[in-house]
């Protein structure tokens, strides 16, 4: 960048005044003829120049039509009753039992007193945000009790599949919720495989089909995996000096840990446990299936007054959730920045062999527990999915059959124009989940340049970016109906956002936290001395960004596109409430069509999903080249 | 035999030959002060490698005992041998007269101080330093705060009890860890690479802290460091380690003046080795005396009780270099024949010089203040100086042959 000639300044280097700067010396030096050349070059150079803010006002925009400006309509609905802003639906909710049971009473003034004794009799009446607070308070605990021994062993301890099985822990997490649901009725129902099994041992069947039971094995399915990986990172990250330390100063083993290694666990134990709490109480598909309506959620209840176009009510009913989640979340980062520590050279504790090195009770207790422990987990993760697989080909009468896979077939061939069809679910998830790969990528990366550096507000561009991981996908349903579906109405113009583009705008939203999370800590962690070079050398803040910076955050581009990619197939909330009434249904809004009436088909196209989204998954990976660095 | 105290080893000698005499004195064992701690034909071996390789050391009370060597060579591993973050596979490890072997580090009667500090980083200094106190009762009898107190005050850090860890500098951290180690009153100290992680300047600094309060203390310390810079600077003793097993155990003096194999002479300092054919041996009455069969005739043959100055004339490449040794009464002798190791200094290497003169050329040259170390290449060999005057081209230098070192020699 040595211009010669009349450059007057040159304040910043992605300044206005570099630009000229740089025109000036080539004017200087290609003459007049270049003129047309230059001319491009120019623009051309102006555009990469401001590529990341152009990303970056792309994203504000999409977040702003599609996320911020729906959850605000659900937000004025809830309050605006005919023209007068009014708390009434909000007072009417809170004081019906019908919602909040026993506390309900407390809020049409009874004494706490007397609300409190009722709540500790047996016939106490917890409301629907009672049983799904409640719900989710086990949902957590019973996520805990699953979560922190996995965490255990796969920190602790080394053995054949341990990195697999670490990297699997994320797969949960982005698995299509309506096809975990069909894997757990195929599991749990009347006729399912933990029946069969029961029988052919020749013990009574359960029937815990819409039962409290199979909703939390379901939610602990989705997040003890979570809770592990939490813990399992901190438990990575303790340094074994310190352990040795207390050891020297005359703690025992069991002292050592409960001084030393718990205090670092418990933060990550808190947050898995928060984030489940969190997810477990803005749970949907999961109840919707298996749940049934005595069972119902306030989600599922929203999603229900939606269906009866109730939507003043269904708006207040989300708010309050998303009010109660969002205080948890509160508490929980309150929590997390007094308590985090950071680790810095650290040694990793070493791993044991699964071997007992003796036969002393010290060393075989706890790999006993190991035992009992893995046979559990075989029941909670495995069973689902290989139900969901063995049920797609089972024949009611005990033998293997492709009947459903037929069914699939004679509906697409046959069906009436008002049914669901499998080939235009496979499409419709396919190019749904491309389209928003195409828009969340570049704008999670966009994000994430705006949110690694340093900068003053750079907090509050974190959370308005990261809010849309918080919200859940009911709220932003009924918002995009409310708003952009319906429409803004400007002269006699109304300007909709509707169909296809709304879902794929809707998946975009939910789908870029998720690369935001995989391409952030990376940038984060790059040496600032390699961009500095790179600008020396003469690159622009966007070249930087693309010969530097992204090749080394690579495999977490990969991963966050594969992320993308499955959390759009798997997204159910929005889009069952967009698609409802057209044919942009997607594979989840189809299994929850079939599930209803048929379970069988509904297993099956529960596979076709999982066949499609594993795929793609994999061609990512491979185009990547990289492995998904997680 | 004289036994000599390891504080003052190294009373000023005439000559360099008297020094080397007097080094050989001192490294003998002081037998006056009870082993505090004893490694015997210690061993630890890892699927693949082994990473201590049958180590004997005795370490006796209130001596600053420190593992040197490059990183690989089984200093840490030893340390933590001592602490019982291992155990090894192999020998026995014994504190005072007891055998500690199988016994657990908390049981240990040590204080550890890491590389990384290993500050609890969830607990204040305050806190980190009155940790060892909850299992073992401050000595003196004073109250847990008292001693917290006692300590932040040694390691010049009063008051500073409710920081957190991460509001401190590095070297502030540093002080932490020992004053925390030292809170319970240990038996052995031990410190692995504790200021490695520190800037040159505090390094220093803090080294001559560190060895203030270990003399204040009188407390045994084993101290491990890749610097040998640092090992010579703040030891009563050093190990110099290579490939698990200790090289030489001597005096830091003794060290540097008598390497006892080319690995010590070369790690410690910079040193010039030479090979070369022992050509002559001459008892010291001026005759060179040629031998071949190995039969001693000369003066000072193993009858008096103090090692004798021998001459020896070496052919090395070209040159032929007169190196005095001394022989220890019945003890071995270079033999006309024999492939001989030795090694000159090079702030013991002249110019214009009176014997082994040699011509070599200049390289280059390093200023480093207060001298300037010139690379010479004589035979295919390089060869440092270390002078003030700026030199250039060909360069006559030499030695005394009482300022080389006999290293080793055989057939």
């Amino acid at each position: 960048m040595s211009a010669p000639g009349p450059t007057p300044s040159r304040s910043t280097p992605d300044g206005p005044a570099s630009t000229d700067a740089d025109s000036e010396a080539e004017v200087g030096q290609g003459g007049a003829d270049d003129g047309g050349r230059r001319h491009t070059h120019r623009i051309r150079d102006g555009l990469e120049r401001r590529a990341i803010v152009l990303a970056a006002i792309a994203t504000t925009a999409l977040l702003v039509v599609m996320f911020y400006w729906p959850v605000a309509t659900v937000f004025v609905e809830s309050v605006v009753v005919e023209g007068a802003l009014t708390a009434a639906i909000f007072l009417e909710l809170l004081r019906d039992p019908f919602y909040f049971g026993e506390f309900a009473r407390l809020v049409r003034g009874e004494s706490p007193l007397a609300v409190g004794t009722d709540l500790l009799s047996s016939d106490r009446r917890l409301g629907i945000v009672g049983f799904t607070a409640y719900q989710a308070f086990l949902s957590t605990l019973l996520s805990l009790a699953l979560g922190l021994p996995l965490a255990y062993v796969l920190a602790r301890y080394e053995f054949r599949g341990r990195r697999t099985i670490r990297s699997l822990t994320i797969l949960p997490f982005v698995m299509p919720s309506i096809m975990v649901a069909v894997g757990f009725v195929a599991t749990f129902g009347q006729n399912g495989t933990l029946n069969a099994v029961l029988s052919a041992l020749g013990l009574p069947t359960v029937s815990l089909m819409f039962s409290l039971e199979a909703i939390l094995i379901a939610h602990a399915f989705y997040n003890a995996p979570l809770v592990a990986r939490v813990t399992t990172a901190a438990w990575e990250s303790v340094d074994a000096s310190a352990v040795e330390t207390a050891r020297s100063l005359g703690a025992g083993p069991m002292r050592a840990f409960r001084d030393v290694v718990a205090p670092q666990l418990y933060p990550a134990a808190l947050m898995g446990g928060a984030l489940t709490f969190v997810f477990t109480f803005g749970t949907f598909p999961i109840v919707l299936a298996l749940g049934g309506i005595q069972l119902a959620t306030v989600e599922v209840f929203v999603y229900q007054l939606v269906q009866d176009l109730n939507y003043a009510e269904a708006a207040a009913l989300a708010i309050i959730e998303l009010m109660i989640s969002l205080t948890v979340l509160y508490g929980y980062l309150r929590y997390e920045a007094t308590h985090t520590v950071r680790a810095r050279g650290i040694r990793p504790l070493p791993r044991k062999s699964l071997r007992p090195p003796t036969r002393s009770a010290r060393d075989l207790l706890p790999r006993a527990g190991i035992g009992v422990y893995a046979v559990v987990a075989l029941f909670v993760f495995v069973s689902p999915v290989a139900s969901l697989l063995y049920r797609s080909v089972a024949d009611p009468g005990g033998g293997l059959t492709l009947a459903h896979y037929q069914f699939l077939l004679d509906r697409q061939a046959g069906g009436a124009a008002f049914q669901v069809r499998p080939w235009p679910a496979i499409r419709n998830s396919l190019s749904f989940a491309a389209a928003a790969l195409a828009i969340s990528l570049p704008m999670g990366i966009a994000v994430s340049v705006l949110t690694t550096r340093r900068y003053r507000g750079r907090k509050v561009i974190d959370a308005v970016a990261m809010a849309p991981l918080a919200v859940s996908g009911i709220i932003v349903g009924i918002g995009l109906l409310r708003g952009p579906v319906f429409g803004l109405e400007i002269g006699s113009y109304r300007i909709t956002v509707a169909g296809a583009v709304a879902i794929v705008a809707a998946h975009a939203v939910s789908c870029y936290p998720f690369v935001v999370r995989t391409v952030a800590p990376g940038l984060e962690s790059i040496d600032r001395s390699l961009l500095e070079s790179a600008r020396a050398l003469g690159a622009s803040r966007t070249r930087v960004l693309l010969d530097v910076e992204l090749p080394l955050v690579w495999p977490g581009v990969v991963a966050g596109a594969a992320f993308a990619i499955a959390i759009s197939m798997g997204e159910f909330s929005s889009t069952v409430i967009l698609a409802t009434g057209t044919d942009q249904y997607t594979m989840p809004v189809a299994i929850e069509r079939f599930i209803g009436r048929r379970l069988g088909p509904a297993t099956a196209m529960g596979v076709i999903l999982l066949v499609v989204t594993s795929i793609s998954f994999v061609i990512i990976d491979r185009l990547g080249g990289e492995s998904v660095g997680l | 035999m004289r036994a000599l105290g390891s504080e003052e080893p190294d009373p000023p000698a005439a000559g360099e030959f008297e020094a080397a005499l007097e080094a050989t004195r001192s490294s003998r064992e002081n037998t006056d002060v009870p082993v505090a701690l004893e490694l015997a034909d210690v061993t630890k071996r890892y699927a693949d490698t082994t990473a201590v390789d049958d180590v004997t050391v005795r370490v006796r009370e209130g001596e600053f005992f420190t593992l040197v060597g490059p990183s690989g060579c089984g200093k840490t591993t030893t340390l933590r041998l001592i602490a019982g973050f291992e155990s090894p596979t192999t020998g026995t490890i014994c504190f005072r007269d007891a055998d500690v072997t199988g016994v657990p580090p908390e049981d240990r009667d040590i204080g550890v101080v890491f590389q990384n500090y290993a500050l609890f980083p969830h607990m204040t200094v305050g806190e980190n330093v009155a940790y060892g106190l909850k299992f073992a009762d401050p000595p003196g009898g004073v109250s847990t705060e008292a001693r917290v107190a006692e300590l932040l005050e040694l390691v010049d850090l009063a008051g500073m009890e409710d920081r957190a860890p991460d509001e401190l500098s590095g070297g502030q951290q540093q002080r932490v860890a020992i004053a925390r180690a030292l809170a319970p009153g240990p038996d052995v100290l031990l410190l692995d690479e504790p200021m490695s992680a520190l800037d040159a300047q505090l390094r220093e600094r803090l080294r001559v802290q560190v060895k203030a309060i270990q003399k204040q203390l009188g407390i045994t310390t084993i101290y491990v460091t890749h610097d040998q810079e640092e090992a010579l600077a703040i030891s009563d003793r050093v190990a110099v380690m290579r490939e698990g097993s200790p090289q030489q155990s001597a005096p830091p003096q003794d060290i540097y003046r008598r390497p006892a194999t080319r690995f010590v002479a070369e790690f410690v300092g910079d040193n010039n080795v030479f090979e070369g054919e022992v050509v002559a041996v001459d008892p010291g009455d001026g005759t060179p005396r040629e031998t071949t069969t190995g039969t001693w005739t000369g003066t000072g043959t193993g009858t008096g009780a103090e090692p004798t100055p021998t001459r020896l004339r070496v052919a090395v490449a070209d040159a032929q270099f007169a190196v005095d040794t001394p022989v220890e009464p019945g003890g071995p002798r270079p033999d006309p024949g024999d492939w001989l190791t030795f090694c000159v200094r090079p702030e013991h290497l002249e110019r214009d010089p009176a014997t082994n003169a040699f011509t070599a050329t200049v390289q280059s040259a390093e200023f480093l203040g207060e001298t300037t170390r010139v690379h010479l290449e004589w035979a295919d060999q390089e060869i440092l100086l270390r002078t003030h005057d700026p030199l250039e081209g060909e360069v006559t230098v030499g030695f005394d042959p009482a300022a080389a070192h006999v290293i080793d020699w055989g057939r």
